[in-house]
């Protein structure tokens, strides 16, 4: 086995078998579900399933259809009939009923109602009743035409390529490719964070000298950035792990889970732009680990990495409101804003394949001279103990002589 | 062919010459001392045979040539600042040090027991290793350097930190190495060891070399006109000594100049003196070491 692979498979094992590393792996998608847990436990109180009364003056509802089953999370709420209003108020009083509705003689014509209530009736539990009320309207069509009816228009939007298309089944497929992108740039931070702290570590307990006398400095940032990637990458896994098996689990009885895809430009743009940025970062994290003398001094350097990065959030409204402008097409180029416009901007426009060629281009270029750059500052700052590499030495032609 | 030749290398820091003119060589299986007080550029000298720096000016030649990656698979390099991987076991760690150095994990498993058992680490291998005293940490690099059996050992201090018991067994290993032909450079200030190991030195100060060749040579050179002299009886006084001084139960006779040692003998034995020791006395290493580097001092 080559020396780089020990190295990465080295500085892989170091970090993921590390208590610190699964704790902070488990703990995002722990938080994430207990967010979604707060949002069920939300919608749950939403859901008073006190049945709702009503008292029918028109007929319609004189030897009603069932209310259609509520679709998930929603439970259903019993439908009562009161003969005369008086009872429906005691009832209501009592608090058997959690409102009424009254339907005038009229209605079949007017479609006006009245509604009377203690506490306001919330959403899903007015909507079953308008659901009801829809079903025994059309009572006696064709139940086919009936449901079609009650469902209402289902607009999709399709590019004119016809590689795309939106509509309100998979509008989540718009917004996955923005939270991978946030998904993305954690674990990058997380593990070029790690790669850091693993350079600073090697100077400050001087393991370096014995490392460089076994392997070049290239080939020791190559396996460390290889190695901290796929850590990285292993958060990531795990994490998507995470989302996939409840959607698996969850998708018949969610609606909006049941439209999601990824598109072709999504996966590319992924890929081929997210991939490269993550190695960029990686290398220029392990850059700073070897010009720094202590961890802390490269944690407070971090931030000139990680604020290009989110610039492109920062800019969201400018980069959805012209998605093609030249300033979204220029931050799709520059490296450590690229990744993130161009998932932006995925989830709003058809991006044509010569920019998601060349700012693949411009983050591997990127990429590379970074792994190099690390190799360098790895080589001259190496052995610095208590004295930081400054840039200016860094970039000197002779600096490569030490 | 030299295992290690240094032809008038040179190296600054800023302004600060650390290595100005330094040469010398060492023969394959040679056990070599590279002396100098703290500061003097032996350390510098190190990285540049090893390429970690790179000289200003000079040539180095390591194992036959100029070094190369797959020449750092025969070299086992011990610098005077430890570096072991500190929050994973001492075994995963020796296993990729080990590694590094082109061995199978069976070879190094194989090797990591033997000297884990001889260093009495063997209890310890699934300790981390910051958790072992400063001691077992010092012996753990020891074993880290000589797991692959380098061919040429470079060890910067290699008894710091140790007691004597285990300075004992570093110097016995040393001894074992070069017995088996391993061209050793042992970098110390702890003189005596050297004295008993090394058979040449060079000793550097200021950045550069102020002596070099056969430790018995040098020290005859430094030799002054003295003997030692062991008797139970008391000393008559003799001709041609100028003063008279004890020394751990010996009496040093300083000779004036011209006198010859073996008339010194000739009268003891002629004046019936029981003599049950007498030889040439000579500068221990250290003597030597502050003669040299405080006339260099003096001279600065």
């Amino acid at each position: 086995m080559s020396k780089i692979w020990h190295v990465a498979l080295h500085e892989y094992r170091r970090h993921v078998l590390n208590r610190r590393f699964v704790f902070g792996l488990l703990s995002v998608p722990l938080v994430v579900i207990l967010l979604v847990g707060l949002v069920f436990l939300m919608f749950a109180m939403e859901n008073n399933t006190t049945p709702i009364g009503y008292v029918d003056h028109s007929g319609l509802l004189a030897d009603p259809l069932p209310a259609p089953k509520p679709t998930a999370p929603d439970r259903p709420v019993p439908m009562v009939a009161f003969a005369t209003e008086a009872e429906a108020r005691t009832a209501l009083v009592a608090g058997r009923i959690q409102a009424y509705y009254v339907l005038p003689a009229d209605y079949r014509t007017s479609g006006e109602l009245r509604v009377v209530h203690i506490n306001e009736i919330k959403s899903p539990a007015r909507q079953q009743f308008y659901d009801f009320l829809g079903a025994n309207l059309l009572k006696g069509t064709d139940p086919a035409i009936a449901a079609r009816l009650v469902k209402g228009a289902d607009v999709t939007v399709q590019s004119a390529d016809g590689s795309r298309s939106l509509s309100s089944n998979n509008w989540f497929s718009f917004v996955l490719p923005i939270i991978a992108g946030i998904g993305f740039i954690i674990a990058m931070f997380i593990s070029g964070g790690y790669l850091m702290q693993a350079v600073v570590e090697e100077k400050e307990n001087r393991t370096m000298e014995v490392i460089i006398t076994s392997v070049s400095p290239n080939q020791f940032m190559a396996g460390k950035i290889i190695g901290d990637t796929c850590v990285g990458l292993t958060q990531i896994l795990v994490w998507l792990l995470f989302i996939v098996i409840p959607i698996m689990v969850e998708r018949n009885s969610i609606k909006f889970l049941q439209g999601i895809q990824l598109s072709p430009q999504t996966l590319a743009v992924l890929v081929f732009t997210m991939l490269p940025s993550f190695v960029l970062v990686a290398a220029l994290m392990a850059t700073i680990g070897a010009t720094v003398t202590e961890a802390r001094e490269g944690q407070q350097m971090t931030g000139l990495i990680s604020l290009p990065v989110w610039i492109p959030y920062m800019l969201t409204s400018l980069l959805m409101g012209n998605p093609n402008s030249p300033l979204s097409v220029a931050l799709s180029m520059i490296p450590l804003t690229a990744p993130v416009t161009m998932l932006i901007r995925d989830g709003l426009t058809i991006l044509p394949a010569w920019q998601i060629v060349l700012s693949s281009a411009i983050q591997v270029l990127c990429a590379l001279g970074a792994i190099w750059l690390a190799g360098r500052a790895f080589r001259l700052g190496m052995l610095r103990y208590g004295k930081r590499l400054s840039w200016r030495e860094l970039f000197a032609p002779q600096g490569a002589k030490s | 062919m030299p295992s290690v030749e240094l032809s008038h290398i040179a190296k600054s820091f800023g302004p600060v010459k650390a290595v100005d003119d330094v040469s010398f060589s060492l023969e394959k299986g040679e056990l070599f001392g590279l002396l100098g007080p703290n500061g003097a550029g032996k350390t510098t000298s190190l990285r540049i045979m090893l390429d970690i720096f790179k000289p200003d000016s000079g040539a180095v030649a390591v194992l036959g040539g100029p070094m190369t990656e797959s020449k750092k698979d025969r070299i086992g390099y011990m610098p005077e600042e430890r570096g072991l991987y500190q929050d994973i076991p001492l075994e995963r760690c020796l296993a990729y040090l080990g590694a590094l150095k082109g061995m199978s994990p069976a070879d190094v498993k194989r090797r990591a027991d033997v000297y884990l058992e001889r260093f009495d680490l063997a209890a310890s291998r699934n300790k981390k290793v910051k958790e072992l005293s400063k001691g077992m940490q010092q012996k753990a690099q020891v074993i880290a350097t000589l797991l692959h059996q380098p061919e040429l050992l470079i060890v910067d201090e290699p008894f710091s930190g140790l007691d004597p018991v285990n300075t004992q067994m570093v110097m016995d290993v040393l001894r074992e190495q070069h017995a088996q032909g391993v061209t050793i450079i042992l970098c110390s200030h702890q003189m005596h060891q050297v004295e008993e190991l090394c058979d040449r030195i060079v000793l550097i100060d200021h950045g550069r070399v102020m002596l070099y060749g056969g430790l018995a040579e040098i020290r005859r050179q430094f030799s002054g006109n003295a003997v030692l002299v062991r008797t139970p009886a008391e000393l008559p006084g003799l001709a041609g000594v100028e003063r008279v001084e004890q020394v751990n139960g010996t009496v040093k006779l300083h000779l004036a100049k011209g006198t010859d040692p073996q008339n010194i003998l000739q009268a003891l034995v002629a004046r019936k003196v029981p003599v049950e020791q007498f030889e040439i006395a000579m500068p221990t290493l250290d003597e030597i070491f502050i003669r040299v580097v405080q006339g260099q001092e003096r001279d600065a």
